[in-house]
């Protein structure tokens, strides 16, 4: 081997320099801790009712009028749930919705406790899939973004990446495979980084100027941080260095602002 | 050649193997070793079918500004986040008649055909206020919810995307408690200079439908 034919930066080297620091990246919290296992559970949907009373409402909100009661020994069968309420039946027939928090006092026939869960911070943590929206700041051009993301471990996750920005003399759309790491993911505010690959296509506005669609190879680096707020959801915002690879003269770096909210399941 | 082979799978195993490795170890836990001597209490979780969203097929008329009033389709995935909120997913289609100044002049169209199919899709959150029931006759009572909605989102307009905000309110109706029927008044609010220079334009839609949850 020459060192001329080795100075120069094959492909190759490129893949190995990414694997690498992907490796480090995954190292740098070692040892990787497991998803922990989520519960599940023989479906129960007879109870009886522990607490004093509770409210039997006509739909599932607190404006709703309570039209029923029930009492404590009685029994429930529990039909569905939406949003905070559960939709129950009575022994003798009556349909309502009742507050899930009202029925933290719950048993089966052979005395054993029953809770109806709510999704917490312990699912986030054991969730494997979630799907995020955004809004921001590309390159001075209003922007949506759509991602869709799964974890490999509590640290590692892959992610595709999808933004279409809206600018007053041309629009792009930019699609991304990142792998994105989270090296505290117990922190309340839990910081972030991201790197990935992928194409940006610009296309500028007709009525202004008569060019032609670009199509780029678009690298990028972030920086974040995600915050759990409640049930299934998750704040996150996001700082991004866009290095797009263009057939011009010079490389272009466009920075990317965004805050969104996402879903887990 | 051979050793840059070699390099690349060396490195992708290493890769691999830090990943795998803490997976494998994971299950041993210190239980093993010192019992605990606390009373546990059994709880067991109800497992409840949810129903939390809601898929609505609308239809109506969006007055778009400078072009008149057309039909408007439209199709949204609600997820309830709990009583009082919601997000919602939505795509709607329409096209744009003749300006004033087209039918006036006589000169040719503005746009094509094509330029004139209008569509959008937008993100939004919504609050539900103001429940209450409505009553047919003496013997039922329909749930209902007054909403407000807004969000981003984007128009396509003249084959140009616009990022567009909308600002709505709504009725929801529920004959039943897995079917609504909504109906809605929004605005779709975007700037465009198709005119030579950027205006903002209001976008009126009016829209009836159903949903169903799931």
């Amino acid at each position: 081997m020459n060192i001329a034919h080795a100075s120069r930066p094959s492909p190759r080297t490129r893949i190995f320099l990414v694997t690498a620091v992907l490796t480090v990246l995954s190292m740098l919290t070692s040892p990787a801790r497991a998803i922990p296992p989520f519960l599940e559970n023989e479906p129960v949907t007879e109870v009886i009712v522990s607490a004093p009373y509770v409210d039997v409402h006509t739909g599932p909100g607190r404006g709703y009028p309570v039209f029923h009661v029930v009492e404590f020994g009685q029994t429930l069968k529990l039909i569905k749930r939406r949003t905070g309420w559960v939709k129950i039946e009575t022994g003798r027939g009556k349909q309502g919705w009742v507050r899930i928090s009202d029925l933290d006092r719950l048993e089966t026939q052979s005395g054993e406790t029953i809770a109806i869960r709510q999704p917490d911070a312990r699912d986030f943590r054991a969730s494997r899939v979630h799907l995020g929206f955004s809004t921001g700041q590309f390159g001075g051009a209003s922007t949506l973004g759509l991602t869709l993301g799964y974890r490999f471990t509590a640290n590692l996750s892959a992610e595709v990446r999808a933004t279409q920005a809206v600018g007053d003399y041309s629009n792009s759309q930019t699609f991304q495979v990142a792998a994105k790491h989270q090296p505290f993911p117990d922190w309340k505010i839990s910081p972030y980084f991201a790197m990935g690959a992928g194409i940006n296509s610009t296309a500028p506005n007709a009525t202004i100027i008569a060019a032609e669609d670009r199509n780029d190879t678009a690298m990028l680096a972030a920086v974040g941080a995600s915050m759990y707020l409640s049930r299934r959801f998750v704040l996150r915002a996001e700082y991004t260095n866009h290095y797009l690879l263009t057939s011009r003269e010079e490389n272009q770096e466009v920075n990317e602002w965004k805050l969104g909210i996402d879903v887990f399941f | 050649m051979e050793t840059g082979n070699r390099r690349l799978f060396l490195a992708a195993a290493g890769f691999l193997t830090t990943l795998l490795a803490p997976a494998a170890f994971a299950d041993d836990t210190i239980e093993d070793i010192i019992a605990p001597d606390i009373e546990r209490r059994e709880i067991r979780e109800a497992n409840i079918d949810s129903e939390n969203f809601e898929v609505s097929l609308l239809g109506g008329i969006m007055n778009i500004e400078d072009f008149g009033s057309n039909g408007v389709t439209s199709l949204s995935i609600n997820y309830h986040l709990s009583e009082d909120f919601f997000v919602e997913a939505a795509y709607g289609m329409t096209d744009m008649a003749e300006s004033s100044y087209e039918r006036l002049s006589g000169s040719a169209p503005l746009m094509t055909d094509e330029e004139r199919e209008l569509s959008y899709y937008s993100a939004s959150l919504g609050y539900n206020f103001l429940p209450g029931e409505f009553f047919a006759g003496s013997d039922y009572a329909f749930n209902s919810t007054f909403y407000l909605l807004g969000g981003v989102g984007n128009t396509l307009f003249a084959n140009e995307k616009h990022f567009t905000f909308n600002l709505g309110a709504g009725l929801r109706l529920l004959p039943t408690d897995w079917i609504s029927v909504r109906l809605e008044f929004r605005d779709h609010i975007f700037e465009h200079d198709l005119f030579g220079e950027t205006i903002r334009t209001n976008n009126l839609s009016a829209q009836l439908g159903a949903s169903i949850y799931f």
